[in-house]
């Protein structure tokens, strides 16, 4: 346990921007036993639900032969070797012995409506359905003092080592009295740290969990702040999105279930298997942004024929996400395959400072002048006329009385 | 020549490349950077993809000035405090003379030329404040355009080695930090400052123009010939 923990602490401490997509063949041998290790322990242990994997792959009309395309995938995602798929597919089996205790607090619950309404649910789906989802606030059953009563069992059953997801942000404002949740009117941040005490990792799921959000954009009444601005102390990783893609989620679950470990970070918390790529890099549109073949306007020319999206607001050079490789719903489609702009939803403060669906350059943000938003060339150009009339006004006074030195003349 | 005159020596050589190396590489970084915010041109849409490649070049443009930008602010930085022609940070350095100076010299400006007491022979504390804050706007155009550059090689790889990321990440991230937060921000303010060098130059070479037409010392040399010429005493 206490190696698992310098490790842990050993990820979390290192922040370089590097994606290591290779570490070596005795660090692969290594982990590959650890990982048996963990995953025998696993199957000894009681499941905490008596849901069947294979029974609900069955039941949903997926094949042998789709899962196996599906535990390739996970695998190359998760930056292991193809000799981990088999490990994969047990861990996916596995998953009802990892409690699961989901929070929601101040946002639209579009992270689980990601999950739940799909028209099909595919792997990640069934997955995440099978993990023994011990308490969600939107999904149970129970309400009042019955649901607390669950929370404080699960708390206790699985102290120390339930994963936590936490969907929606923390408003901070009137004493967190903007949001209370429960019988007692707990606040969202007591409930929050009193359950994040308990548990073994936190995973902040979605924009609002992560970076505030869109609850967090200016002027942020409610004082809304992400989860990694309250809880302190613990493992913690960042899977923004709006919605967060659930196959991130399960990626890091899976991480999670395969090596007792949660995957390796960026300075942001954000997992580097996911979050380590620009958008705009493996953008199928890359090439006539290269090209300088833009949509003008909607529908136009160039929106019939696929071109770049940039100058209607495309925030895909600026996004670390991995959208534009696994794409949502099973890989079905992503906002640039639709035909519309990204607007940087991965990032923080996402709402003010990407999302506004035009260049940065014709953006009317706060100018460092403050007062009436403008573009930041309207107010270069504002700046440029300032000058302009200081220094006429500067000429002609010294064209009409000015005092030239007329020494050298005779 | 007028025999009361003698010349006196203002700018090295390579000063002079410099000056001119940077003035056209800001015009360059000033049309291709704009492009890169904005495109605000279209091309042709019956050629393929492949042979237009605008915005690719104009990125290239960019970085290529940036690389010189570079490159002549490590020599200038240098030669700040080292070269043996003028000790240029001696002038900045806040002593009583120099703060004495530079009010004179902003007074000679508000006045229109009436009031002139300090000795415009060499370079005055005024114009070496000017300057020194043209190259800090220069070298945090630098610091924040570099940022926005290395987050495009989130591999960290690059064609000249994986030093090149690496080195660049631990000397801009923070600006990051300074800047808001975001890489968005870096990017809000490499466009802002780009603003205030505009506005810099503009000051720049009216000022330039309006000390050869007022003090008729023709100052305007210095940036072709090295020299100006004064009045012997």
């Amino acid at each position: 346990m206490s190696d698992r923990i310098e490790g842990v602490k050993k990820l979390f401490t290192s922040k370089s921007a590097r994606v290591e997509t290779n570490k070596g063949e005795s660090y692969y041998l290594d982990l590959f036993e650890k990982c048996q290790t963990r995953l025998s322990e696993l199957r000894a242990s009681q499941p905490a639900n008596r849901l069947d994997f294979s029974g609900l792959l069955n039941d949903n009309g997926i094949d042998r032969r789709d899962f196996m395309k599906w535990v390739s995938a996970t695998t190359a995602m998760l930056m292991l070797p193809p000799m981990f798929s088999p490990l994969v597919a047990e861990a996916a089996e596995l998953m009802n012995r990892a409690p699961v205790i989901w929070l929601e607090l101040q946002d639209c619950a579009g992270n689980s409506e990601a999950l739940l309404r799909s028209d099909g649910p595919k792997i990640d789906e069934i997955v995440l359905d099978i993990i023994s989802l011990e308490y969600h606030e939107t999904l149970q059953a129970a309400s009042g003092f019955q649901a607390e009563k669950q929370l404080d069992e699960a708390i206790e059953t699985f102290k120390g080592k339930f994963l936590l997801f936490v969907e929606g942000s923390i408003p901070m404002g009137m004493n967190g009295q903007y949001g209370t949740i429960g019988a007692s009117g707990e606040t969202f941040h007591d409930h929050l740290m009193r359950v994040s005490k308990d548990a073994a990792a936190v995973i902040a799921v979605g924009a609002c969990a992560t970076f505030g959000g869109i609850p967090a954009a200016a002027p942020n009444p409610t004082g809304a702040v992400g989860v990694m601005d309250v809880v302190k102390g613990k493992p913690l990783v960042n899977i923004p999105a709006c919605p967060a893609n659930p196959v991130n989620m399960v990626g890091v679950v899976m991480h999670y279930v395969l090596t007792g470990q949660l995957p390796e970070l960026d300075s942001l918390l954000r997992p580097k298997f996911a979050f380590g790529y620009r958008i705009h890099d493996n953008c199928e549109r890359r090439a006539h942004f290269d090209a300088g073949e833009y949509v003008e306007e909607w529908g136009d020319e160039g929106a019939k024929n696929n071109f770049c999206l940039y100058k209607m607001g495309c925030k895909g050079p600026m996004t670390f996400n991995n959208c534009s490789i696994v794409r949502y719903n099973e890989a079905v489609n992503w906002p640039i395959g639709v035909g519309r702009g990204c607007i940087g939803c991965s990032e923080p403060d996402f709402w003010d400072k990407y999302a506004y669906e035009r260049p940065m350059a014709n953006a009317k943000i706060k100018a460092p002048t403050g007062g009436v938003e403008k573009t930041v060339d309207e107010f270069g150009l504002g700046l440029l006329t300032a000058a302009g009339i200081g220094i006429g006004i500067h000429a002609i006074a010294s064209a009409v009385g000015g005092k030239k030195d007329d020494g050298g003349e005779a | 020549m007028n025999s009361e005159y003698k010349q006196v020596k203002r700018m090295t050589t390579t000063g002079r490349i410099i000056h001119w190396a940077n003035a056209i590489s800001m015009v360059v970084a000033i049309i291709t950077g704009l492009y890169i915010g904005h495109p605000y041109y279209q091309t042709f849409i019956a050629d393929g993809a492949v042979d237009k490649y605008v915005m690719a070049w104009n990125r290239w443009g960019h970085f290529i000035v940036a690389i010189i930008f570079d490159v002549t602010s490590v020599v200038i930085a240098y030669l700040f405090f080292f070269s043996r022609f003028e000790k240029a940070y001696k002038k900045v350095i806040p002593t009583g003379k120099n703060i004495a100076q530079f009010i004179e010299v902003i007074i000679n400006l508000a006045t229109l030329n009436r009031r002139k007491k300090f000795d415009s022979t060499h370079s005055d504390s005024f114009n070496s404040v000017y300057f020194l804050i043209f190259h800090l706007l220069l070298a945090w155009m630098l610091l924040t355009g570099l940022q926005l550059y290395v987050s495009g090689l989130e591999s960290g790889l690059s064609s000249i080695g994986k030093w090149w990321p690496w080195m660049l990440h631990i000397s801009t991230d923070w600006t990051r930090g300074v800047c808001g937060g975001t890489i968005m921000d870096v990017r809000i303010v490499h466009h802002y400052t780009m603003w205030y060098i505009i506005t810099w130059v503009v000051f720049h070479i009216y000022y330039q123009v309006w000390r050869t037409i007022f003090w008729k010392e023709a100052d305007i040399a210095i940036v072709f010939g090295g020299s100006k010429f004064v009045k012997e005493k």
